[in-house]
């Protein structure tokens, strides 16, 4: 069969979208790959299909329990019954069942702390797997903004001599990454996908204030005078809850989102701005992953995010098809102290090196510190991976680097933020691409007309009303 | 809502119990204190409502109360209601809680429901797939089979689930707005659910208090469904959210070997415990297990007169029991107190 005839049948598309084809026939080859496609571009799709074709289990290694989550839902919508998610979620009899069928499974999600037990890599050995896909793939290197240690210590996994093609997949990530991600991972020269990361329907535009006031002042004015639909991003989550009341309070329809709600009510907020009943959402980079929305025209950065591949990615998620939409980073001269202060928040100090050793004098767990809420999980993973390979100096030097990494990251961003260039040719130069062409309106630099971009906002967006019990049960469960 | 409820614990611990007493209560602690209390003071209703009350959400509802001058505290953490706080609470409405029976179960029965409506609703409009609003695969798996036992592809589940909802909800006698309020945070093709921070200022009130208001009515709505046969998909829906066995398993596990006749002294060897929790069991035994007589451990005549003397000084205190009424141990208070006056 036509891979477009099972393209349609499985999967109910018309046609690949750009990069999915090529990825695809060069996995049906034999060949490793590293794909490096923006979310909500299909990348889950590059090993979804051949699933269909190779007639042996296609295993995906996935870093976050949330993400994979998702997966596993979106193969399950596809009607597909032969998967599962082999993880920390499981109680133990679901483990040992999953874990005796998993040959059965065409699909099988995992976590890179799962592949580390012995008895899951046993029974992995012992089968025949058609495909081994590492997804967020940029998380193996310790470059990256979100080092997953589990990811090197599985590296070995991938040395042995018969293990089937590797697909790695990313959003972003620089050359830096994909050397990283080709050593570690074993990748015998591997085919290299890297999508165009320039959209040039998305227009750059940039605002410099004084101070955060002025800033308020102009985020509010801009919102109200044009369309939505369009996500505003914060830097904390009570920024984003107080400048929601305040958007509110002025007559927009808007909400705030963070990973602080519950999961209905997340899920509520994405389905009411889905369904245009929301027009703004005032989010922290919480938001968005899994977000289906092709129409939003805006994205508003309140400050500049951590790093360009966060920028990158959130941007991305405005002007999905295809029409003109419109990105704006506001910056203001403190924004770069408090960008390298959020940053380091989540790093593990020299403080915490001697804590550990500490602790293990004492003959403690260790991971009493995380019980404590001395440091977040993700810091003590790094801090744990770390002094059970190297000494305490080492470990000090090393969290020092890493540091160091991140401000310049922030550094990165700073250039954006400042350059007199043109910013898409900056952007686009920063993952080692060159720009082609640039669009009319490009960015603030190469001269930018925001009316041109935005519509004007409809001065009356109808406000969602309750209406009696009685009628919403009726809507709910007859459709009228 | 959540203040009132708060000074309807403090009224009825009646200034015998320390401030955290209340916070145990609304988390549903079980530990042989708490139960007791809850048959002593007649806290059933406020039970495990708030399993995930914070420490903090709840000293600053407690320091507000001391600002009011509502209560004032001690020094052993115990705390005095003041007259302004009796009246206060005297003004508070009578709620419906059913806390002891259902115990945050009700957030599963509405998980199901949910996910249930979701579903039909779905199907209604000729969509197959959709994400579902419940991430809980136990809850997936129950619907799946609760959807395929009642055929809902024939398209006729829609109007009897609507039926039997209309039915109950058009029964309770709770405010129009609680109903409304239910209703939405249940979502389904093109209509989705409102958050808590939409409602809550939508009713003008704080989140808490939303929050409340709908466990109010699930536990209302619970109690009418157990009621009757009346509502076969939702008595279906609700299969093992009312807590049967009201024991805490360990007292459940003592009750069995006292059954069999064993002592207190064997069932301590037994059991590898100590005698304080062995009694706090059949403290728990005399206050939930109907049958459970105290006869073996008090006379009919000694717990008279701790009945009166409960009554004369207006306390449940053990240390003011203990003084007034000679040659009584604390256990023997403990059962007499939590049996009940017959």
């Amino acid at each position: 069969m036509e891979l477009e005839q099972i393209l349609a049948k499985q999967f109910g598309y018309t046609a690949f979208r750009p990069g999915q084809k090529e990825v695809i026939e060069a996995i049906l080859e034999g060949k490793d790959v590293i794909a490096l496609l923006p979310t909500g571009m299909g990348k889950s799709l590059c090993y979804q299909l051949p699933g269909y074709i190779l007639q042996k289990p296609v295993l995906i290694v996935s870093p976050l329990l949330s993400l994979m989550q998702d997966q596993v839902e979106e193969l399950k919508r596809f009607g597909e019954k032969r998967v599962v998610a082999l993880n920390s979620f499981l109680t133990i009899s679901e483990k040992r069942y999953v874990l005796h069928f998993l040959a059965q499974f065409r699909f099988i999600f995992t976590s890179p702390e799962m592949l580390l037990q012995q008895q899951v890599q046993d029974k992995l050995s012992q089968m025949q797997l058609g495909l081994i896909v590492v997804d967020e793939a940029h998380c193996i290197s310790q470059w990256g903004f979100d080092f997953r240690p589990d990811y090197l210590r599985i590296g070995q996994w991938f040395s042995q001599a018969n293990r089937p093609p590797v697909l790695a997949l990313s959003a972003t990530a620089t050359n830096k990454v994909v050397n990283d991600i080709r050593d570690t991972l074993s990748l015998d020269s591997p085919f290299e996908f890297l999508y165009n990361v320039d959209r040039s329907n998305i227009h750059l535009g940039r605002v410099v204030f004084e101070d955060r006031e002025d800033k308020a002042h102009w985020i509010i004015q801009h919102i109200k005078e044009t369309a939505g639909p369009g996500i505003l991003y914060m830097s904390s989550r009570k920024r984003a809850e107080q400048y929601s009341e305040v958007l509110i309070q002025a007559g927009i329809r808007a909400a705030a989102y963070h990973a602080g709600f519950g999961a209905e009510d997340r899920q509520f907020i994405q389905q009411q701005f889905i369904d245009g009943e929301l027009d703004w959402i005032v989010a922290t980079n919480a938001f968005g992953m899994g977000i289906n929305k092709s129409d939003i025209r805006q994205v508003i950065h309140e400050t500049m995010p951590a790093n360009v591949e966060n920028y990158m990615q959130e941007i991305g998620r405005a002007g999905r098809d295809g029409h003109p939409a419109l990105a704006v980073l506001l910056y203001c001269d403190d924004d770069v102290e408090l960008a390298k202060f959020v940053v380091t928040g989540d790093l593990p100090t020299s403080g915490h090196v001697d804590r550990y050793q500490e602790l293990l004098y004492q003959q403690t767990q260790p991971s009493q510190m995380l019980k404590n809420g001395e440091l977040s999980e993700t810091a003590f993973r790094v801090l744990d991976y770390w002094l059970q390979q190297e000494t305490m100096e080492q470990v000090k030097v090393r969290l020092n680097h890493l540091a160091l990494e991140k401000y310049r990251a922030v550094n990165e961003m700073q250039k954006i933020t400042q350059t007199k260039d043109c910013i898409r040719k900056q952007l686009v130069g920063y993952f080692g691409q060159t720009l082609l062409k640039k669009p009319e309106n490009c960015c603030e630099n190469c001269g930018i007309n925001y009316d041109e971009i935005n519509k004007a906002r409809l001065k009356e967006e109808k406000k969602i009303e309750m209406i009696p019990w009685k009628s919403r049960l009726k809507q709910l469960l007859m459709g009228f | 809502m959540f203040h009132q409820i708060l000074l309807q614990i403090f009224q009825k611990l009646n200034n015998e119990r320390s401030i955290s007493a209340a916070y145990h209560v609304l988390r549903g602690k079980r530990s042989g204190q708490t139960i007791q209390d809850i048959g002593l003071f007649q806290l059933h209703k406020y039970f495990g409502l708030l399993p995930k009350l914070s420490r903090a959400t709840f000293d600053e509802a407690v320091s507000l109360f001391l600002q009011n001058s509502w209560l004032i505290m001690q020094e052993s953490g115990h705390y005095s209601m003041k007259k302004l706080g009796l009246q206060q609470a005297e003004q508070t409405p009578d709620f419906l809680f059913d806390g002891w029976h259902y115990r945050g179960n009700e957030h599963i029965f509405f998980a199901r429901l949910s996910l249930i409506v979701q579903s039909l609703s779905y199907q209604r409009a000729g969509l197959r797939s959709f994400s579902p609003i419940s991430r809980d695969t136990n809850i997936q798996s129950w619907v799946r089979t609760f959807l395929l036992e009642h055929n809902y592809q024939d398209g006729h589940l829609q109007q009897q689930l609507l039926e039997e909802c209309e039915n109950v909800l058009s029964e309770l006698s709770l405010s129009e707005a609680n109903k409304q309020l239910v209703l939405y945070r249940l979502s389904g093709y093109g209509l989705p659910g409102w958050t808590w921070q939409q409602l809550a200022s939508e009713r003008k009130e704080a989140i808490l208090d939303c929050q409340l208001a709908f466990i109010e009515l699930l536990h209302v709505f619970l109690n009418e469904v157990h009621q009757t046969t009346d509502y076969p998909l939702l008595g279906k829906i609700a299969e093992e959210i009312r807590v049967k066995a009201l024991l805490t398993d360990s007292a459940q596990q003592t009750a069995h070997l006292y059954e069999q006749g064993y002592s207190i002294e064997q069932i301590m060897q037994i059991r590898k415990l100590k005698q304080s929790t062995i009694e706090d069991h059949f403290v728990e035994l005399a206050m939930y297990e109907p049958n459970f007589s105290i006869g073996p451990f008090v006379s009919y005549k000694e717990a008279e007169k701790v009945w009166q003397a409960s009554k004369q000084y207006q306390t449940k205190k053990l240390k003011t029991l203990h003084e007034v009424v000679e040659g009584m141990s604390y256990f023997q208070l403990k059962l007499v107190l939590a049996k009940g006056e017959v």
